[in-house]
């Protein structure tokens, strides 16, 4: 009985700190970036000297519920997802900006040998292309048409390969159908193993879920580590990127806009199942400008939360799924707005609710659900429209449908 | 949909289960660079759990409302089978002289499971009513393919000259989600590269005017290859005209482009003193209506009959075409429309005609223009 009301007592507790967690947390949204002589951009690491003095603030990442894929065992896996708190510093100098990331993962998952369903822990880096207007950022998920993105990503895998062994055909071939034994098949297994990397590094250009695109030109300028700390179960990840290289130019930003993704290998985690933040401001301490992007994303929305959960429930629960228990007519409907709250800014909704072809989310492949098309595509321009209407047009109705839809987002684990 | 569509028909009653279009399949395209575990094209004992195992159970494909379906991705230990050697590299290295001289020749790994496992298993008592038949499998290059519609990159394309299914690996990032899609479980991932990979219905022989691998090397002249459009040929004579070759569990409603002849010439049944049971069918009916659906009925009596027919009159054109007198004559295939379609394009004739798989493969340049 002792201990059930011991439980009760830190469930209580638990429950009190949760509440006060999040919500100062996500109203930051912002991180200090402090400025440092020499940024190892191509071989950072997480003990170089820079990150020093580097001051985390803790970021909440929600849990990717737009869309929900086909695979069975991820999908009854991620359920009832809960979102995660990672510990982000950034550090820049005049030529690139880094960032350091740790969270916590009980199970180190690294892709490695010979496995078909084994998922690695990853991390990953998204920044627009180029912005002009705070309110009209890139949507969250890989951008949107017109406002690209630029997403660095790296994942825990042992070697992997090319497909085509960057042209040298020979040295894949399988050592067991090699005629060579002994030093010969050591000379041979070393220099296949010299063709294979390491780290599963990339980046990418995206105008939108579906579009991404992988950069193999060399024009962009980064670096990715991650390092699991077995002892604290942690894992640690740095990514550095030039202000300005062939992909972006950053460099005349006072501030940047910048989200991250976490993936959970143990959890089948990869492409559509992960954990994600919203547009988070990095102020350049002692660079002038920006202020109008800092403003913008740490800004709590003003509007009666209860007025607009009236409104959005009833104009709009009939296409998107609202909660787990606020659930639409058909889950391929619509995008689904369970933790929109979590990884939106207020101005992507304002400006959805208002013009929804301002942003069409790509979602899912268009032969998947082929009775639900989010939107229609323009024969002779291939512009995309959606085929949800512009629902509300006054501002007093949409700062209140934002103020509810903020609201949904899951709860943050402990 | 693309324009037109090869089709494969594969006559179950030929098939001798010898696996040599296995073999053709696997030293063409799959010994090497991370394929080593899959088979593109394998053939089964029904009934029995298959390749991978159990691969009926594992989902994917369409409802009736036209949604794609969850899937399970299989284990590759479990499900699939992990190729094993052996110890080649020990043997030639033994000091014979130096060590006690027993050969230490063995398996590196303990499998539990691989393609064919279950090989004449079947089912039933021995030898009154048991039962099997051999099911080969390829990729049904489906016209609403379930791989294709589960890729959140749209990395799987249906090409329009002749519905051949492809993976562009160069957008594969090894997200998995086509092999929970795919209810045939015919694409793989490939863990060396982390991609998934799938039979290409050896679209370079194709193009060229010759079938494919596993139909060409076919003993038992079993596989017809040809366009489901090209009246004149084998493959719509079966499907269409005389509707004796089915699609594989067309209730998975991915609409997949390999057709069936069913398994009519089984024995009958035995009685328990061991005399034939006149007019008992071995292959219960059931199991080839779970296969083939509905249509088997009437596609075996349509076979019934003209075999018939071919004994009372010796003429019977499906019965021509299914003892398929000339190996050749199995294949309908037209190098010169692929060069007409190349020439379209302003291609080089002779190259692989798919701008996108080719550029896939060795692009090393594919961007967007910065600071757009």
């Amino acid at each position: 009985m002792k201990t059930i009301i011991k439980s009760l007592i830190i469930a209580g507790l638990a429950t009190a700190t949760y509440a006060k967690t999040p919500a100062s947390a996500t109203a930051e949204n912002l991180i200090n970036a402090q400025r440092v002589s020499n940024i190892n951009v191509a071989n950072i690491s997480p003990s170089d000297n820079i990150w020093k003095n580097a001051k985390s603030v803790s970021v909440i990442f929600y849990p990717q519920t737009t869309i929900k894929l086909n695979d069975a065992k991820a999908n009854a896996t991620n359920k009832d997802n809960k979102a995660i708190t990672a510990q982000v510093s950034a550090v820049y100098n005049n030529s690139a900006v880094a960032f350091k990331i740790s969270w916590s993962d009980p199970t180190q998952s690294v892709q490695s040998g010979n496995v078909s369903d084994v998922y690695p822990d990853g991390f990953a880096m998204q920044m627009p292309v180029s912005f002009s207007d705070p309110k009209k950022l890139p949507y969250i998920g890989m951008g949107s048409e017109g406002r690209l993105v630029l997403v660095h990503l790296t994942k825990a895998t042992s070697v992997h390969y090319e497909p085509n062994g960057n042209g040298d055909v020979e040295h894949q071939i399988s050592p067991h159908n090699k005629n060579a034994f002994g030093a010969d098949l050591k000379n041979y297994n070393d220099k296949v193993n010299k063709l294979g990397k390491n780290a599963y590094t990339r980046s990418f250009i995206s105008e939108g879920f579906r579009s991404m695109t992988e950069l193999k030109d060399g024009s962009d300028k980064f670096g990715m580590k991650m390092t699991y700390d077995a002892k604290s179960k942690r894992w640690t990840g740095v990514v550095a990127k030039q202000l300005r290289d062939g992909a972006a130019d950053l460099s005349k930003y006072g501030a940047l806009p910048v989200s991250f993704a976490i993936w959970d290998g143990d959890k089948y985690n990869r492409g559509g199942v992960k954990s994600l933040s919203t547009w988070l401001a990095v102020k350049l301490q002692g660079k002038a400008g920006g202020d109008a992007l800092v403003k913008e994303l740490t800004a709590k929305p003003q509007g009666d939360v209860k007025a607009g959960q009236a409104q959005v429930e009833a104009m709009c629960a009939s296409c998107h799924t609202l909660s787990p228990t606020k659930q639409a007519a058909s889950p391929f409907m619509a995008p689904n707005l369970n933790n929109i709250g979590g990884y939106s800014t207020n101005a992507y909704l304002a400006e959805s609710i208002k013009d929804p072809n301002a942003v069409v989310v790509a979602g899912y492949n268009r032969n998947a659900h082929k009775g639900f098309a989010w939107y229609n595509v323009d024969a002779k321009t291939g512009k995309r429209t959606s085929t949800m209407p512009a629902m509300m047009s006054d501002d007093k109705s949409i700062n209140d449908a934002v103020a509810y839809l903020k609201t949904l987002k899951a709860e943050v684990a402990k | 949909m693309s324009k037109r569509q090869l089709a494969m028909v594969m006559d179950l009653n030929k098939c001798i289960g010898c696996q040599t279009c296995t073999v053709a399949c696997k030293t063409q395209w799959t010994n090497r660079n991370g394929r080593e575990y899959m088979y593109w094209n394998n053939v089964e004992t029904y009934p029995g759990d298959g390749y991978p195992k159990k691969w009926m159970e594992l989902g994917g494909g369409f409802d009736a409302a036209g949604d794609l379906k969850e899937g399970v991705i299989p284990n590759i230990e479990a499900d699939y089978g992990v190729p094993w050697d052996f110890s080649y590299d020990e043997i030639a290295t033994f000091n014979f002289r130096e060590n006690n001289p027993t050969a230490a020749f063995h398996a590196d790994s303990t499998p539990t499971w691989g393609p064919n496992w279950d090989e004449d298993e079947g089912a039933g008592n021995f030898p009154s009513d048991n039962y099997f038949f051999y099911l080969p499998r390829i990729c049904n290059h489906c016209t609403n393919p379930g791989c294709l519609s589960a890729c959140p990159r749209d990395a799987i394309f249906k090409r329009d000259e002749d519905g051949v299914v492809l993976v562009d690996l160069d957008r594969c990032q090894g997200y998995r989600y086509c092999i929970a899609g795919c209810p045939y479980k015919k694409i793989y991932f490939n863990s060396k590269i982390s991609k998934s990979e799938k039979c290409i219905l050896c679209f370079p022989r194709i193009e060229q005017g010759l079938p494919p691998a596993c139909a060409q090397q076919c003993v038992g002249r079993i596989r017809f290859v040809g366009f489901l459009d090209d009246e004149e040929g084998q493959v719509h004579k079966l499907v269409h005209k005389y509707k004796v070759a089915l699609p594989l569990r067309s209730d998975y409603g991915t609409q997949p482009n390999v057709y069936y002849i069913p398994p009519t010439e089984a024995p009958a049944k035995f009685d328990a003193e061991g005399k034939i049971i006149e007019g008992s069918q071995r292959v219960p009916m059931k199991e080839l209506e779970t296969l083939f659906g509905k249509d088997v009925h009437a596609a075996i009596k349509t076979i019934k009959a003209e075999k018939d027919k071919r004994a009372k009159t010796g003429e019977s054109e499906l019965m021509d075409l299914l003892i398929a007198y000339h190996h050749e004559d199995m294949f309908r295939l037209d190098a010169n429309y692929y060069q007409d379609v190349a020439k379209a394009k302003g291609a080089n004739p002779l190259a692989p005609i798919d701008s996108r798989y080719a550029k896939g493969k060795f692009t090393k340049e594919i961007h967007f223009k910065a600071h757009a």
